[in-house]
């Protein structure tokens, strides 16, 4: 099945000479419709860059950019700005206008494609709702935390009602719990009106979130692309291995008593194995200590919890463990 | 200059000129004004948008011979001394207003002197505005047309309403030059009773009332670029 968006061997340089960065490198990638995809690299991998050449605020100098299988490079500057409104961009920085009030900021791009004003006044306040921001229409956005901007220029997104949303890295100003509801807010919206979301981050924790498949960029290169899930459990490129790498939880020196180290593979959700594992042995346990990532509720990486002293107990919980899907335990020996 | 009040009969014939002259040289100065203001913007607004969103990276770029003349262009008018452009521009009041002579005759030159000012000051002004607003509407599908009248010109609103204010501050001091050349007002009324008749006072009257519209001119426009600036917190 041929994508919503496919970008095909885009290649773009910046600058001449000395100067000169290769930001893109013959990159293809391809997002179904439906998908919220993330896009993640370290600062200046070229994330920016190639976000923008999805709807050409960059024009890449080789490659295509297919929407609906139809090639935006190609398109008269005209037929391009009638593409552009089915496809929104969120930015970091939120780019409201701030002489504008949020409700006339989300009236924008109504008005600019020649919206009643009154009808563009009411999907406005019903955007507003859907953002959660009933009550900041008449707000200036230098009235309006950071989140509560995202939240308006979210809306305004919405109002040409997009197919796509582009967002570059629409949470990296914002505090964790505020980029926990802005992902939210982004995955309900990718569910109840079927938009194709597309993630470009630099944080780990945002594709874990919400993303179902992602690409690493790498150097202005995709080092990889699948499911969220395969490439974070099992990543094969050298890039991949180094955003993943599950930290190993690590029992302290002082600790006494035996441990046990669980590690997931991915294949459930750690609270469910641990619940489980106290109501059938009828033993409890504590858990000392996790260096676990959730994907798509489900969990990678490694857990440390006690286990008793008495050695059928000990065999019991472990044998329990290891007879779980994607999860393997043994008892710690090294610190004592 | 400054003995004004020695002798009353000078002072008695002097306030009869103020009474009489005062109201009309204030008239002359404020239509003519607001004539010159209004041409100067007519030109100069349209070439500042011209000079952000013309050039290689702006919004729809001009072909570069076309932005280099026009930045010499401004730039040679704005360097000539205000009252050699007038002597020389005054030619082309003929052409436009039929006289070369009278306040009418003055409005061209001023114009000329005034209208790349006008235009320097817009651009820099549109160049304050953030560039990520302009690519947010570029994201949208907004035309060069739309962006300019809805983003660029609204967003550096406050920003233009001060540079407007400079620039009515200036017309009102090239006015008051004017006088010399044949422009009527309060600077003519200054030059003619005070400089070449020796009526200081009328002359004091005159430049006292300059100084006032430049300063009323200027706390109403600062006043208003700050009401109508809506990122400033605790106003609106
Ligand atoms: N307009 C530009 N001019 C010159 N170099 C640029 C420009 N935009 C991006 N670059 C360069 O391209 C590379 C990728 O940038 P970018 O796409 O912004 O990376 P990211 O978003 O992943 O941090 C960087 O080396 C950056 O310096
Ligand atoms: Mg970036």
């Amino acid at each position: 099945m041929a994508g919503i968006i496919e970008l095909k061997g885009l290649s773009k340089t910046f600058g001449t000479g000395e100067n000169q960065v290769s930001a893109l490198k013959n990159v293809s990638v391809s997002v179904e419709k439906g998908d919220i995809f993330g896009i993640i690299g370290l600062s200046g991998a070229g994330k920016s860059t190639l976000v923008r050449c999805i709807n050409l605020l960059e024009r890449p100098d080789q490659g295509s950019v297919l929407f609906h299988g139809k090639d935006l490079t190609e398109l008269k500057e005209k037929e391009l700005r009638l593409q552009r409104r089915k496809i929104s961009m969120i930015f970091q920085s939120f780019n409201l206008l701030d002489q504008r009030t949020a409700l006339d900021n989300i009236c924008f791009p109504m008005e600019l494609e020649g919206v009643p004003r009154k009808k563009a006044r009411q999907r406005a306040k019903e955007l507003l709702e859907t953002v959660g921001l009933p009550d900041k229409a008449d707000a200036y956005p230098v009235q309006l935390s950071g989140g509560q901007k995202q939240r308006i220029a979210i809306a305004r997104a919405l109002a040409s009602d997009p197919e796509v949303l582009l967002c570059d890295e629409a949470t990296s100003a914002l505090d964790p719990k505020t980029t926990g509801q802005i992902l939210s807010l982004l995955q309900t919206i990718n569910k109840e009106r079927g938009i194709t979301v597309i993630i470009i981050t630099h944080q780990m924790s945002v594709i874990e979130q919400i993303c179902n498949r992602v690409a690493i960029l790498d150097s202005g290169e995709v080092a990889e692309i699948g499911d969220v899930v395969d490439v974070f459990s099992n990543p094969q490129s050298q890039a991949g291995r180094r955003l993943v790498s599950p930290n190993v939880a690590e029992p302290a020196l002082d600790w006494d008593i035996p441990i046990a180290r669980i590690a997931f593979n991915g294949s459930v959700s750690e609270e469910p194995v641990i619940a489980r594992l106290v109501t059938t042995t009828g033993i409890p346990v504590s858990i000392m200590g996790a260096a676990t990532r959730n994907v798509d509720g489900k969990a990678f990486g490694t857990m440390l919890i006690s286990l008793p002293e008495d050695p059928g107990k000990k065999k019991e919980i472990l044998d329990f463990l290891n007879g779980c899907q994607g999860v393997s335990a043994e008892e710690v020996t090294e610190h004592v | 200059m400054f003995d004004l009040f020695s002798d009353a009969a000078k002072v008695a014939q002097q306030m009869e000129i103020i009474c009489s002259e005062y109201g009309f040289a204030l008239w002359e100065t404020m239509y003519s004004l607001l004539l010159e203001v209004l041409f100067s913007y007519v030109i100069g607004l349209p070439l500042g948008v011209l000079l952000v969103t013309g050039e290689k990276e702006g919004i729809r770029p001009l072909p570069r011979w076309l932005m280099t003349v026009l930045n010499a262009v401004i730039n040679l008018l704005r360097s000539v001394p205000f009252l050699i452009l007038m002597i020389i521009a005054l030619p082309l009041s003929k052409l436009i207003v039929g006289t070369k002579v009278g306040t009418a005759a003055t409005i061209p030159p001023m114009v000329i002197a005034a209208f790349p000012l006008v235009a320097r000051m817009v651009e820099s002004s549109l160049r304050e505005v953030n560039q990520g607003v302009v690519e947010a509407a570029q994201s949208m599908g907004a035309s060069a047309l739309q962006i300019v009248g809805k983003v660029l010109l609204p967003e550096a609103l406050p920003s233009l309403i001060s540079g407007g204010t400079i620039t009515v501050g200036t017309i009102l001091g090239y006015g008051a030059m004017a006088g010399i050349i044949g422009g009527g007002g309060l600077g003519k009324m200054a030059i003619n009773y005070g400089y070449y008749n020796f009526k200081f006072l009328v002359m004091w009257a005159a430049v006292i009332g300059l100084i006032i519209l430049v300063q009323v001119f200027q706390s109403a426009g600062t006043r208003i670029a700050v009401k109508c600036d809506k990122r400033l917190r605790n106003r609106s």
